[in-house]
């Protein structure tokens, strides 16, 4: 949905759900995931839809994603860093992948 | 830290909450009086979303975002010059009024304590809901340009952009500039301006600048040939786990676009989170439907100690942001006794001037762009609460049997105990009930904002770091 609007100087490598990806520095957790393609960073765990980053602010959790071992962080609120541990929180029928 | 008999106390003079415009120069105009300043800031980097990451913007994103973004260069230059003690990424989740402050970062939670407490935690854009509203693709417009201050992230597909203001209009604007395939414009705002706003051209027209600003707006808007609609309702996104289409009514005809992302805005409203958690008074503002805390021109509050500063005080702007934080580090140098009373109103009133000059047009565009929520045309099994999936059906049904208090339909139904505590259904909830019941807004009221602020683990709280 979202691609660099230039060609990015410095870059990082974050491993996101398991995979070694190369990101932008500097930018949010949330926006590197969104840069990467992924359309969605968790699940509900109400409903089990879907969910995205809304508000990109800190307001809206829905940017909730496993950094570094501690779930339930608000990625838009994190810089990425070398060699960060970046897991979405999917769940299907109710067990986290 | 010593008092005025040389006796080592424990905290700063002031604790500042918050580093976007008004929070900066606030504690920038403190420690230039000399007093003894910590900014405490969620984010990484200071400029609140405003200013977000201006140290760091590449400049092809500075060219877009333009003059009013660049603005805020210098306001942080003199932040990192003056260098008060600053904790960024540091998010805070309990003030008390004794000064005391809880915040976690890094995943440990300490205690700060302060004299003074200066909350300039800003603004967040409304959240209306609408059916679809939690569809990947659909986010806020505030978010969509944050995606460009820090990711240099454009939109790569079909976008749409609905709701209302004229954050709506400068985001369209961007993205035009950005080269993104814009779809439609969706205004829920008519097309002609309430009456109730042209009582306010006149005062607005004392700031032609900013009028024409908004005019060559629409007017790049225009030529980009982009369909632009006006008095929408009944707006609705469809998709299959993410956004395919886009939908409304105007007037008996149905638009319907095919989009891959919708951008929503729908006015702004002050971030009373902290404001409320301490037990600060607030207003109701009737025209742009959001509560205030109650304050003097200084931003004091309530709370004696408690100040309001920035667009969290009432939502001016950025730059009437950053002169409301210098009059709050006035009122306060001055109960300090590092000013007198004659100094601090000396110094104010080219303040309060400038101040005055800025907020020529807002009666205008506040009254111009009054939210029109129609939230009775929500379908029922529209989410409303977000994070624990609670519809307009089921707020409607506790409503009809009698319950009308914000707070008894989050103990039945459970909105707003979900991660985001509230801050995005509250102030919708204390809205459905007001047009269900015919009750006004301040008879309804709004949901308890306990701590902590923010989710976080207990066995942070068990090790917290407490002062010594």
């Amino acid at each position: 949905m979202f691609s660099s609007y230039e060609t990015t100087k410095q870059t990082v490598t974050i491993i996101l759900d398991g995979k070694p990806q190369r990101v932008p520095a500097g930018v949010s957790v949330a926006a590197a995931v969104l840069g990467t393609g992924k359309t969605h960073t968790r699940t509900s765990l109400i409903s089990g839809e879907p969910r995205a980053p809304f508000c990109m602010m800190g307001v809206c959790y829905e940017c909730l994603l496993e950094i570094d071992s501690r779930k339930d962080q608000q990625s838009c609120q994190v810089q990425v860093k070398e060699g960060m541990i970046i897991n979405r929180q999917i769940r299907t029928n109710g067990e986290e992948k | 830290m010593k008092d005025a008999f040389g006796i080592t106390t424990i905290g700063f003079d002031v604790a500042v909450i918050g580093a976007g415009p008004a929070g900066i120069s606030c504690a920038n105009s403190l420690a230039d009086m000399g007093l003894e300043v910590v900014v405490l800031d969620e984010q990484p980097n200071p400029g609140g979303q405003i200013y977000k990451n201006i140290e760091h913007v590449s400049s092809a994103c500075l060219n877009i975002l333009g003059d009013d973004y660049s603005a805020g260069q210098p306001l942080i230059k003199k932040f990192r010059h003056r260098n008060p003690t600053y904790y960024p990424g540091a998010s805070v989740w309990q003030v008390n009024s004794d000064g005391h402050i809880f915040y976690s970062k890094d995943g440990i939670s300490k205690e700060e304590a302060a004299k003074f407490i200066v909350v300039a935690t800003g603004a967040m854009e409304r959240p209306v809901p609408f059916p679809g509203w939690t569809l990947p693709g659909v986010m806020s417009a505030g978010g969509a340009n944050n995606l460009i201050k820090n990711g240099g992230l454009v939109p790569n597909g079909r976008v749409a952009l609905a709701g209302s203001g004229p954050l709506l209009l400068l985001e369209a604007v961007h993205l035009i500039d950005m080269g993104v395939d814009i779809k439609a414009i969706l205004e829920t705002t008519p097309a002609i301006p309430n009456i109730s706003s042209l009582i306010h051209l006149p005062q607005a027209l004392g700031r032609m600048d900013l009028l024409k600003k908004g005019i060559s707006m629409l007017q790049k808007i225009k030529k980009a040939g982009i369909p632009h609609y006006k008095g929408i309702r009944k707006l609705s996104v469809k998709g299959n786990d993410r956004v395919e289409s886009v939908h409304a009514l105007k007037g008996d005809d149905s638009i319907n676009v095919d989009a891959d992302m919708l951008f929503v805005h729908f006015g702004v409203v002050p971030n009373t989170s902290i404001y409320r958690q301490i037990g600060c008074e607030h207003e109701w503002n009737d025209i742009q439907r959001y509560w205030y805390p109650q304050s003097d021109k200084w931003g004091r509050t309530s709370l004696s100690n408690v100040f309001a500063a920035g667009d969290g005080q009432f939502v001016h702007g950025a730059v009437p942001a950053a002169l409301k934080g210098e009059l709050t580090a006035l009122a306060i140098a001055a109960d300090m006794k590092m000013i007198d009373k004659d100094e601090r109103d000396k110094q104010a009133k080219s303040i309060e001037n400038q101040l005055q000059n800025e907020l020529k047009p807002r009666s205008f565009i506040d009254a111009l762009y009054a939210p029109i929520l129609n939230l009775l045309d929500v379908p029922k099994e529209t989410l409303i609460c977000r994070c624990e999936c609670i519809t307009m059906g089921q707020i409607l049904d506790v409503i009809d049997e009698g319950c009308v208090d914000p707070n008894e339909v989050k103990a039945l139904l459970r909105p707003g105990m979900g991660p985001c505590q509230g801050k995005m259904c509250g102030s919708i909830i204390s809205e459905i009930i007001s047009m269900r019941t015919g009750k006004k807004i301040k008879e309804v009221g709004s949901l308890n904002i306990r701590p902590p602020l923010k989710n976080i683990p207990l066995s942070e709280i068990a090790e917290i770091k407490f002062l010594a």
